[in-house]
């Protein structure tokens, strides 16, 4: 009897052994191994599903690995002691910290839930393509369109404004230009975005989707005389709604001169690297 | 001649400027020992207690204290906690000093007056005289100085430092500032006339002020008549300033509104005059704020109607 005894205690050692190993491994392979029921070897093992990965959501959600500075942290080319940009730009990111806002172009379809004034406790949820994003530093804007009942309507939203609660991007993409105000004038359907709409799921690594859509336009007359190449639009199907001949017309308004024009530059990429390093720094705190 | 000098005409003849007769050396030398005197002397100012400072009195009913030179850094917005938006304008106080002290003898007879200089600037384009002054006080020269009419229990001692802390959130503040100059302009732009207008036959008259007076009774036009003229680059004065925030780190304080002058030009803030915009309620530091009595304020300090931006989202519930 001793000796089994001592047989059964190495035994059971042996078998404790094994299920630590079991369980270490487990912590490192769980999804892959499937668990086996605290039963005996003599039995055919009881199938248990691996347990679903718990997601813990933050605030701050999957961070892009592209580098993207948003272009109200560029201050513009005047005057200004730099130490009112770098002010500004500490409150900016105090309010990144505690609001993710996510990174989008215009062209990207969001949806913005802000707290209203009038209606205490309510939060109004809008869903709406960005058509431009404007401003720098704590006043930055960004403009939203959708039809809703066949109105078209646009809000201006603030970036820092304390009343907003969430900015989701449902579809991240960048079209051909950078101001999408031409909306207004070409048929509902490039406008409509459905309320419902369900976020599309984009990876943080890689190429943002660049949408190459022609829009066509409803007849003249616009409210802007969007041929003109002041406004340098690429994203209208210009020969569905104008004649050659019109389009030369148009270019009688061009200044070729401009694009040689050395006061107006404006070299940014030097300043674009610095803020962005230190707003990463600052972030990542 | 550099070459920011190139197309100047020299006005002065009276003095010479540094420069005029040394070698490069000698103004390179010049250049690098004023800067460090002035730096010495700024350190030496930030602990007024070394050299006997005089004495300071208590806040009494009816006394009024020193006012602030800073400069215009430019405009922000800001949000209150019931989520309105207003426009704030950030003025730094950059090296204010205060230079001399006028006993009520010697200024008028009925108030003593404190002479304040702001923004540090060079020594080599200034006359003599203008030099003095600074001299006995021991500090930098400074690009502008004004006058402070001050009741006789908050006199300072020349030399000592002022900084942004001087003002507290929640207290109301006058900005004066010279506005922007617009150069000789029209009676429209200038006294906001209506102009006659641009079509139904009218010949050549279309900006122009029309009639000057009332007629033959008079038979003269008034004197002070509004007419075209230059305009601008006055001292105008903006009453009733909230100030929302005062950052003592970088000494920048945000005052609500607007203020007269562009980005970067040098303003006289003070106490306001406006009866019901007294600061009965706060305790303002009397007379001035000195770093060793009051210690170690927050980096930030902020009105109570302020969000500020650490604050979680508002739900205005």
């Amino acid at each position: 009897m001793a000796a089994c005894s001592r047989r059964l205690d190495k035994f059971i050692v042996s078998l404790r052994l094994l299920r630590n190993l079991q369980l270490q491994n487990e912590r490192f392979l769980s999804t892959s191994v499937c668990r086996w029921a605290p039963g005996n070897d003599s039995e055919p093992p009881k199938f248990i599903p691996p347990s679903k990965p718990v997601i813990i959501d933050k605030t701050q959600a999957v961070a892009t690995l592209r580098k993207f500075l948003s272009p109200e942290f560029i201050p513009p080319r005047q005057r200004t002691n730099p130490l009112k940009f770098s002010m500004e730009r500490k409150d900016m990111i105090r309010r990144r910290k505690i609001l993710n806002v996510p990174e989008f172009y215009p062209g990207s379809i969001l949806a913005v839930s802000m707290a209203d004034p009038n209606a205490t406790g309510k939060i109004n949820r809008f869903v709406g393509i960005c058509i431009q994003r404007g401003g720098k530093g704590l006043g930055a804007t960004f403009v939203l369109r959708n039809i809703i009942n066949q109105q078209g309507v646009e809000i201006c939203y603030e970036l820092y404004n304390p009343r907003i609660q969430k900015i989701e991007v449902l579809k991240l993409e960048k079209r051909l230009d950078d101001n999408l105000m031409y909306l207004r004038d070409a048929l509902p359907e490039y406008s409509t975005v459905d309320p419902d709409m369900k976020p599309v799921p984009f990876p943080p690594t890689g190429e943002v989707p660049l949408n190459e859509l022609k829009v066509k336009m409803r007849p003249k007359p616009w409210s802007k005389r969007w041929e003109r190449p002041k406004f340098n639009i690429q994203g209208i199907h210009f020969d569905l709604c104008l004649v050659p001949k019109q389009m030369e017309h148009a270019q009688k308004w061009a200044q070729p001169w401009q694009e040689y024009d050395m006061l107006k530059e404006y070299d940014t990429s030097k300043l674009e690297q610095q803020i962005l390093s230190e707003v990463q720094q600052e972030m990542s705190k | 001649i550099p070459v920011q000098l190139v197309g100047c005409v020299r006005t002065v003849k009276t003095t010479t400027w540094f420069e005029e007769h040394l070698t490069e050396d000698n103004q390179e030398y010049m250049r690098k020992t004023m800067a460090e005197e002035y730096r010495r002397q700024t350190a030496e100012k930030l602990n007024p207690l070394k050299d006997e400072p005089w004495q300071r009195h208590e806040w009494t009913e009816g006394s009024r204290r020193v006012g602030l030179v800073a400069v215009k850094l430019g405009m922000a917005p800001i949000w209150t906690k019931t989520g309105e938006k207003h426009a704030v304008t950030m003025l730094q106080v950059q090296d204010c000093h205060v230079i001399k002290c006028l006993p009520r003898e010697e200024y008028d007879g009925h108030t003593a007056a404190l002479v304040v200089g702001g923004k540090n600037v060079s020594p080599f384009h200034r006359s003599e005289h203008y030099m003095e002054m600074f001299r006995n006080a021991g500090v930098p020269p400074k690009q502008k100085i004004t006058t402070f009419k001050v009741s006789d229990n908050a006199i300072i001692k020349p030399g000592t430092p002022l900084y942004a802390a001087h003002f507290r959130p929640g207290q109301y503040v006058d900005v004066t500032a010279k506005s922007i100059g617009k150069g000789f302009q029209g009676v429209m732009k200038r006294w906001g006339f209506k102009g006659q207008p641009a079509s139904h036959g009218q010949t050549k008259t279309h900006r122009r002020p029309g009639a000057s007076g009332p007629g033959g009774d008079p038979a003269k036009v008034f004197k002070g008549k509004k007419m075209p003229g230059r305009m601008g680059n006055i001292y105008v004065t903006a009453f009733g300033l909230k100030i929302w925030r005062v950052n003592t780190k970088y000494n920048v304080l945000y005052v609500n509104g607007s203020v007269p002058g562009h980005r970067n030009c040098v303003l006289k803030i003070r106490d306001t005059v406006l009866p019901t915009r007294g600061s009965t309620l706060l305790s303002p530091p009397f007379p001035t704020y000195f770093t060793e009595d009051e210690g170690d304020l927050a980096e930030d300090l902020y009105d109570d109607d302020l969000f500020i931006h650490t604050e979680p989202s508002l739900t205005l519930t």
